[in-house]
């Protein structure tokens, strides 16, 4: 599939996640945007960690806005002295999660399955500003290394350490935050280190460039394009007009089916 | 010449002094230059102005004349200097541009703005000029250590560059691959590129170059054509006062085995296969730690010394308390803001009683005491490399794991480290993996030598001495 294509895809799934209210929507769309993504590959180890980080996020999100949910209506559904778990709480923050996830795992499907060096060219094809594109690319191509540094790093510090858990809260934050600074110098390191490559390959971000696999779009792209920025349309489209209906800005009874539509499951 | 330097000088922002003072270097067609030193002499930032990198990416002060094929390199557009030029920095991995081997050869090509058709036909031709035997489509992260340094030697030639600056591209490769990177270096140059490189292993190096170049304190100290391989009398006599590895140095009498002490570690099995992969990267292997025992582990890139270590410091496997391990990459350790709070993070952390005494002795061990309010990543590659092992030291691990411990240091700096981890690992065993065959010969009281995954032989240096020589030579 062309970059370009992936590119647009890639928006789709932000405005689509933008569009969706309803918890069984948003896992939808979060469960198509991580298929690239295993289509692509990823290795056990790196599922189970996934799935546990997306486990965290949707449990603390949810008991947050469960716990702290302050809009009406709302029904208690469990009481323990002074905390009180609300129902609609816990289905906005679980819509919320949900949100975040579908739309960061349509970003690491995006990461995972499209080499940088395509994305730059499809950023350049499209007239996204040079230092942007380069940016862009490079910082794909530098996550999955990123990612096994901070394991490397938080290792080297519990060879060396007590457990984290043996400490208070307010030490490991800053324990944490602390073991940032080796990835950070180590990335800024491997960004000048970068630079200076593509400087020594005669990269020019303003000049013209041949290329040796020229991007083209084939029939599936389109395809693929038209079907899911129909629907996005559509998505966006009932959507705004729900929305002017509840502002009560507009409202043709002709359209009552799709309120309702939007209402039950969007 | 294709490259003059002319009393260029580089000084690095807040610096008091220039790192390279008015040095004066030319490069001719066909020829080789090794340009050598101790640790921090300032050769790759002479390379990296060479380059003319330092002036259009760094912020300091550059000053003398670059003349390359003639004119100024700051007087070309980038498409015109790549066809003249090619740079390899340290670190090969972080130069890769593309996800694919035929799209990070083309993309030199594509900047010098060649054709597609023409950039297509010269691919297979890098690849063979390198001596890179992989298809176009593979993707670069799937390379060994030494296919990537290939890989981005190919790259820097694929718009025709005439000239070659190489800043260390031996530090990864195993004698065998270094040799055959060498050689190809030899056959590229005597069809008319000029090539200088920057490298410490001399004897890897002597026989295929034609000129040395010793800096010293950021100047030039002398240059000279090699003799039969080898440095003249005078730079000869030069390096080995730098503590340089001079070749010739291979110690006559080796390690014996030795009475081990007590048990330390025995992990059991150890055994590995990555995701995806079809076969083991480590058969089941015994690995049994005496206190006193230091083990190196030989083998080619691929053998399996990595996963080896891997295993053993909990990256790949369970964790095993009292193995503290220090990845190749030692900024991966360094997470405090001074090298006094790094060496003493492990025993204030873990509430021991001599925190303090710990602290310094592992400082002094490691000569680090001096540097001991300065910021870690602040310091050289080889100094931090010495700050993560006192912060390992001070830990008083029973088995310390060190992936590459010569990775940029000079003979003089790993000798001060092994004989002070000699010292402080009385009670506790030692595990390193390197490419060094002396080293192992010098330190290790046990190695190990791993093919494929296995381990094919094993013992004291003495008992393998003869293979061990072989392995140093490439074979």
């Amino acid at each position: 599939m062309d970059p370009r294509t992936r590119l647009g895809l890639l928006m789709f799934a932000g405005i689509a996640g933008l569009c969706l209210e309803s918890p069984l929507a948003l896992g939808v769309l979060c469960m198509l945007s991580t298929a690239p993504m295993l289509a692509a590959g990823i290795s056990a180890i790196w599922l189970r960690r996934g799935f546990a980080a997306a486990a965290a996020i949707v449990w603390g999100t949810c008991l947050s806005q469960g716990l702290f949910y302050a809009e009406q209506p709302r029904v208690p559904l469990f009481s323990l002295g002074p905390l009180t778990l609300w129902r609609e709480g816990l289905i906005y923050g679980l819509a919320q999660s949900l949100r975040l996830l579908a739309l960061s795992m349509a970003g690491l499907s995006m990461a995972v399955s499209t080499p940088p060096d395509r994305l730059l060219a499809a950023l350049r094809a499209l007239k996204v500003p040079s230092g942007l594109a380069l940016m862009t690319s490079a910082a794909l191509r530098f996550l999955p290394s990123v990612g096994q540094e901070i394991l490397v790093v938080r290792r080297a510090r519990a060879h060396r350490g007590r457990p984290v858990w043996k400490r208070t809260p307010w030490a490991w934050m800053m324990l944490e935050i602390s073991l940032l600074r080796p990835v950070v110098a180590r990335a800024w390191r491997r960004a000048l280190t970068l630079a200076e490559s593509l400087d020594a390959r005669g990269f020019d971000p303003g000049a013209a460039r041949s290329m040796r696999r020229p991007l083209k779009m084939n029939a599936l792209d389109w395809v693929a394009l038209g079907i899911l920025g129909s629907t996005t349309a559509a998505l966006a489209t009932v959507r705004i007009l729900h929305l002017l209906y509840v502002a009560e800005v507009i409202w043709w009874p002709s359209l009552r089916p799709v309120y309702a539509f939007v209402r039950v499951w969007l | 010449m294709k490259l003059v330097l002319r009393q260029l000088s580089y000084t690095y922002p807040g610096a008091d002094k220039p790192s390279v003072s008015g040095a004066d270097l030319s490069l001719a067609a066909g020829k080789i230059v090794l340009l050598t030193g101790p640790t921090g002499c300032g050769k790759s930032t002479l390379l990296r102005a060479a380059a003319g990198l330092a002036g259009r990416h760094g912020q300091g002060v550059l000053s003398g004349e670059i003349l390359l094929c003639g004119t100024d390199p700051a007087d070309m557009a980038p498409a015109e200097r790549v066809r003249r030029l090619g740079f390899v920095a340290q670190e090969p991995q972080d130069q890769l541009v593309a996800s694919t081997v035929g799209d990070e050869l083309a993309f030199a090509m594509e900047s010098a703005r060649q054709d597609p058709q023409a950039i297509a036909a010269r691919l297979p031709e890098l690849l063979a000029q390198v001596g890179l035997e992989v298809e176009l489509e593979r993707a670069t992260l799937a390379l060994s250590g030494g296919q990537t340094q290939r890989l981005v030697c190919g790259a820097a030639l694929a718009a025709g560059a005439q000239v070659l600056l190489l800043d260390e591209p031996l530090a990864q490769l195993d004698p065998l691959g270094a040799q055959t990177l060498m050689r190809r270096l030899r056959e590229v140059a005597d069809q008319g590129l000029a090539v200088l490189i920057v490298e410490h292993r001399l004897e890897a190096t002597l026989p295929y170059v034609d000129r040395v170049v010793l800096m010293e304190n950021g100047h030039i100290h002398s240059q000279g054509l090699t003799q039969g391989g080898a440095l003249n009398a005078a730079q000869h006599h030069a390096a080995l006062r730098m503590g340089l590895s001079v070749p010739g140095q291979t110690p006559s009498v080796f390690a014996q085995a030795q009475p081990v002490g007590d048990l330390v570690l025995d992990p059991g099995t150890l055994q590995h296969r990555y995701w995806g992969a079809e076969n083991d990267a480590l058969v089941p292997t015994s690995l049994v730690l005496h206190a006193g025992e230091r083990v190196a582990l030989l083998g080619p890139n691929g053998a399996g010394k990595s996963t080896l270590l891997g295993l053993l410091t909990g990256q790949l496997g369970p964790e095993r308390p009292g193995v503290v391990g220090v990845p190749q990459d030692p900024d991966l350790c360094l997470f405090c803001s001074t090298v006094a709070n790094e060496v003493a993070y492990g025993p204030v952390d873990q509430r021991m009683p001599d925190a303090e005494r710990r602290t310094q002795l592992a400082m002094q061990a490691l000569s680090v005491a001096d540097l001991a309010h300065r910021a870690p990543h602040a310091l050289s590659r080889g100094q931090r490399l010495r700050v993560a092992v006192a912060a390992a030291l001070s830990c008083a691990p029973q088995v310390l794991v060190l992936d590459e411990p010569t990775s940029g240091q000079d003979h003089e700096q790993v000798e001060q480290m092994m004989h002070a981890l000699r010292e402080a690992l009385k009670n506790g065993a030692l595990v390193f993996a390197t490419h060094d065959v002396d080293l192992a010969l010098r330190h290790a009281t046990r190695v190990m030598l791993l093919e494929h995954g296995s381990v094919v032989a094993q013992g004291s240096p003495a008992e393998l001495a003869e293979r061990l020589l072989a392995m140093k030579g490439g074979a």
